[in-house]
């Protein structure tokens, strides 16, 4: 389909007033002044769809689940309404070897002029030869489309930063995009899986402005990750209080308390849950009873465990690499001896605790 | 040296709730009214950006008031663009499908922008109202 952004939207039954509406909260929700969400809906409206090509990876496709299923469809569904998505394998039609010359024609029509969303971590291991589509090497495919790209979206955990594939021991060496592209603007998205809002607000951004929003230190669109799940936490109180759950089960976590000594990672990971919710602002894991467990931070699997309370003031995500490499050959032992451990606790029937797990 | 050396008064908290926040939200308002007035320059300030807390939000619902108008638009969800006791300034409260408060804005301005029919759209009702009329 082509043409502006507003007639497109208009014959799937969006109005005008609807848009106004939605760019106003989008652009709430970003910190922007109120004059940009009319700004923002303006230019968007009349904007002609930029071409996407979305590379998926070493990944789950729950990045993409989060995108097409979040709960209002009509509006964070217009992500695809506001990009020419011309290729994406779990949502295209074509398949095989069509499918590889979409995007190839996709990318030699738009060239220098299309956004890259890749979700999944590119593994370097034996070549590159973990992750292949089409014969051809992750790390080949990423280089070739990265080359004619105006910016680059890396989308979820594994994209930003290697996320579980990249977690220890690593076996399939993964890296983040960060890591392999080096002369392209890229912005990190991550989260397991990543908050749909915050996509259609960089995309919005992009469109609006014709650049990426600003970033923190870690690629990270500041509006969304500026902030700690803890600061903006509603059981932030009962943490200044010292009111603590010790248990899931015990009269504290009946109360609501703080989860921090259950092993919420919140104080150090930076997200927007607290604030935007998941599942059309139903709730959240904190709100659901369960501690963060830290997804949208680099290295969040190898955090020393969901379970263990942060130790105050810490920061046990933040590994030096001559240690993470350490920890991978210890991670090896470690687990060989769990292993060991739960077969000789099975033999004996006995029952194996949360503690002797995380040993 | 004693306390009382030090020229600071701890100010009591006063009602539960409040944090102060709310009053200087009155001036930025006088400021954006004697604009629109001056120049026609609207203006809005977003509430949920703002640490405001219910009971803050609630003083300054009190102390603005009730004006004559409120317009309600069905679009994703209720929003309601009500005239506050100032003519002129409104409160812009969005919902969205599931009734949750997704934005909430003081809109200074004579008519809010969400109310006015764009020029395209009206252009497609005159379409619309012509081939109507066509048919008859």
């Amino acid at each position: 389909m082509q043409g502006p952004l507003i007639d497109t939207l208009a014959r799937r039954g969006v109005t005008r007033r609807t848009f106004l509406k939605y760019c106003a909260t989008l652009a709430s929700m970003m910190a922007l002044p109120p004059s940009v969400g009319r700004a923002m809906a303006e230019a968007m409206a009349a904007a002609k769809r930029p071409s996407v090509i979305w590379l998926p990876f070493q990944e789950c496709t729950g990045c993409t689940e989060s995108i097409t299923r979040s709960h209002s469809p009509t509006i964070e569904g217009m992500i695809f309404d506001m990009v020419s998505l011309d290729y994406q394998e779990t949502l295209m039609a074509a398949a095989g070897h069509q499918a590889e010359e979409a995007r190839h024609a996709a990318m030699k029509e738009n060239h220098g002029k299309y956004l890259l969303i890749v979700d999944g971590s590119i593994p370097l291991g034996i070549d590159g030869a973990y992750s292949c589509i089409g014969g051809r090497s992750n790390l080949d495919i990423l280089k070739e489309a990265a080359e004619g790209a105006a910016a680059i979206v890396a989308m979820g955990s594994c994209a930003s930063f290697g996320g579980i594939p990249k977690a220890n021991p690593n076996p399939t060496g993964a890296v983040s995009v960060s890591d392999i592209v080096k002369d392209k603007p890229i912005v990190n998205i991550p989260g397991c899986p990543p908050i749909p809002v915050v996509m259609t607000g960089v995309l919005a951004h992009y469109l609006t402005f014709g650049s990426l929003p600003e970033l923190d230190a870690q690629g990270r669109p500041k509006a969304f990750f500026g902030e700690t799940i803890h600061d903006r936490c509603y059981r932030r109180p009962f943490y200044d209080q010292g009111k603590f759950a010790k248990t899931f089960d015990d009269e504290g976590a009946r109360q609501g308390w703080c989860l921090f000594e259950l092993g919420c990672k919140g104080p150090v990971t930076h997200n927007a849950c607290a604030t935007v919710k998941w599942n059309g602002g139903t709730s959240w894991p904190v709100e659901s009873g369960h501690g963060c467990i830290g997804c949208s931070e680099p290295d969040f699997w190898d955090g020393g465990g969901f379970y263990k309370a942060l130790s105050v003031p810490a920061d046990p995500l933040k590994i030096g690499a001559a240690a993470a490499v350490a920890g991978a050959a210890a991670g090896v032992a470690v687990s060989f001896a769990n292993r060991a451990k739960k077969k000789a606790a099975k033999a004996a029937h006995e029952t194996t605790t949360l503690d002797d797990l995380e040993k | 040296m004693s306390l009382d050396a030090i020229p600071i008064h701890l100010i009591p908290p006063g009602e539960p709730g409040l944090t102060g926040n709310a009053p200087p939200l009155l001036h930025e308002l006088l400021e954006m009214v004697n604009r629109l007035l001056a120049s026609g320059e609207t203006a809005a300030i977003d509430l949920s950006a703002l640490p405001l807390t219910p009971a803050d939000l609630d003083w300054l619902r009190e102390r603005l008031g009730e004006g004559e108008i409120a317009v309600t638009l069905l679009a994703n969800g209720e929003s309601t663009l009500a005239e506050t006791g100032c003519p002129g300034i409104w409160w812009v409260t969005h919902h969205n499908e599931q009734g949750v408060v997704t934005s909430q804005f003081l809109e200074v301005a004579f008519v809010p922008e969400l109310v006015k029919a764009h020029p395209d759209d009206v252009a497609l009702g005159r379409d619309h109202l012509e081939s109507m009329m066509a048919d008859l």
